[in-house]
């Protein structure tokens, strides 16, 4: 039970606590929420405002936050940047090099894994209001040059890891740099804050397919592109030319490098067993994800502009509000269906519809 | 004796295969190879791998010599300290060969 208010402090007599101002806020009446709030836009310098508000934001949520300051506030990005020095795991994070505050270093994948990580926190904040990978403001942090000539770049459930790549399979010091890279492995942390799709099967496909689409919107947004100027590549120029141009096309799955087994329809969806065989890649995720990609591409290019204003906003609204851990494709069709109807009507309906039959999804 | 090294997974999805063969290397390193696979400890009976999380690489690590042949998977989660230097060693060699594995 809430105990009844007590009188309003005058606003401008302190700088209140983050702490008490949230509880005025959530508990007090009117008059002393907008005092509570009043007190925190007078008193400080920006920053401290906004570190402030960010508090408050995160304690009573973006919506009520918003409604009960009647300003413009927002989020405050936090992140921290490690160098692991080649040591592998038993060193994570590593050696801290460079903070949100902190200029650019001397480093290249210590500024690229800093700015893409950036730009994919701004793309969740600015376009889909979401404060951070767990909607509470946690903050990113990355570790690069994680162990030895490391072909690979992962979120292992609480922050992201870069290797340096090899010169075999990715071209030395790509991972990090790459946008759409940082941008696909931060939203697996998305995911496992809200649907947590299986990494197995059609649902790891789907996990993998969120990933690549919201990697993809995190560079087109950056690049400022519409659906029809995009490349609808994922990685684009990390691995070693020989090998190929990018690790996924999303408008033309299974051409993105030799050996790309990328289906782009049901017919031809690869059945592979989950049993921790590297060959078989969890189930195919990296493989079956193709079909979803190729789904998303075309609702991109059928609603026209820019995509994340669009398409991303229903498989979005899709990813957090409506899947389940075991979703399967036919489910993730469904439910972005009846989210365009929703928030876009009728005709958008029809193109996520359209889209989810050309790949073979449904009938 | 032979040590070969699947991995797949991962960002990429690719898998690949990278071998040395013992024959093919110089005494000292050969010595080397010995004490590495026995450090890496994969002739034990291998304890069943975690799940995976996402785009964590895969991996399988086989030694293959008269006495038969033993196979470990791991994920970047798992992977023993002893078979990560084991990999990072027969990465190193001139005398590997690594190849896509498809
Ligand atoms: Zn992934």
């Amino acid at each position: 039970m809430i105990s009844a208010p007590r009188p309003t402090p005058h606003p401008a007599c302190s700088i209140a606590p983050p702490d008490l101002l949230s509880r005025l806020a959530s508990q007090g009446t009117a008059e002393q929420r907008d005092a509570a709030l009043s007190a925190l836009a007078a008193s400080a310098s920006m920053r401290t405002q906004r570190s402030m508000l960010s508090q408050v934001r995160r304690r009573l949520g973006n919506e009520v936050a918003n409604q009960l300051a009647g300003l413009d506030v927002t989020p405050e990005r936090r992140q921290t940047i490690y160098d692991n020095q080649r040591q592998g795991r038993s060193f994570l994070p590593g050696v801290r090099v460079r903070g949100e505050d902190d200029p650019p270093t001397a480093d290249a994948d210590v500024n690229g894994a800093y700015d893409g990580s950036a730009a994919t926190y701004d793309f969740y904040r600015d376009v889909f209001n979401r404060d951070s990978l767990d909607g509470q403001g946690m903050e990113l942090v990355s570790s690069v040059h994680y162990g030895v000539d490391f072909d690979n770049a992962f979120w292992n459930g609480a922050q992201m890891v870069y290797g340096d790549g090899s010169g075999r399979v990715f071209v030395k010091g790509a991972l990090a740099q790459s946008i759409d890279v940082v941008g696909h492995e931060l939203t697996h942390g998305v995911t496992s804050f809200t649907a947590n799709l299986a990494y197995s099967k059609q649902s790891g496909a789907l996990n993998e397919s969120f990933s690549d689409v919201f990697g993809s919107l995190v560079k087109q947004r950056h690049l400022n592109q519409t659906a029809d100027q995009a490349d609808w590549l994922i990685g684009a120029g990390t691995l070693v030319p020989a090998l190929g141009k990018a690790l996924r096309s999303m408008s033309a799955p299974g051409t993105a490098y030799d050996g790309d087994r990328q289906p782009d329809h049901m017919d031809g969806y690869v059945d592979l067993p989950d049993d921790n065989d590297p060959r078989n890649d969890n189930g195919g995720v990296h493989i079956n994800s193709g079909i979803p990609n190729k789904a998303f591409y075309l609702v991109a290019s059928a609603l026209g502009g820019q995509a994340w204003g669009t398409a991303g906003a229903i498989w979005f609204h899709t990813l957090t509000e409506r899947l389940q851990s075991k979703a399967q494709f036919v489910d993730a069709a469904e439910q972005t269906m009846q989210v365009a109807k929703e928030m876009f009507g009728d005709t958008a309906q029809s193109s996520v519809a359209s889209a989810w039959q050309q790949v073979g999804v449904i009938s | 004796m032979k040590v070969s090294v699947v991995r797949g997974g991962g960002l990429a999805g690719i898998t690949t295969r990278t071998e040395v063969s013992r024959s093919a290397l110089p005494t000292a390193a050969a010595g080397i190879l010995d004490r590495l696979v026995e450090e890496a400890g994969v002739r034990e009976p291998p304890a069943p791998s975690s799940p995976s999380g996402p785009d964590q690489m895969l991996y399988e690590v086989e030694i293959s010599d008269d006495d038969g042949t033993v196979r470990v998977r791991f994920t970047d989660a798992d992977l023993p300290d002893g078979v990560r230097k084991l990999i990072e060693w027969v990465d190193s060699r001139a005398e590997k060969i690594h190849r896509l594995d498809v």
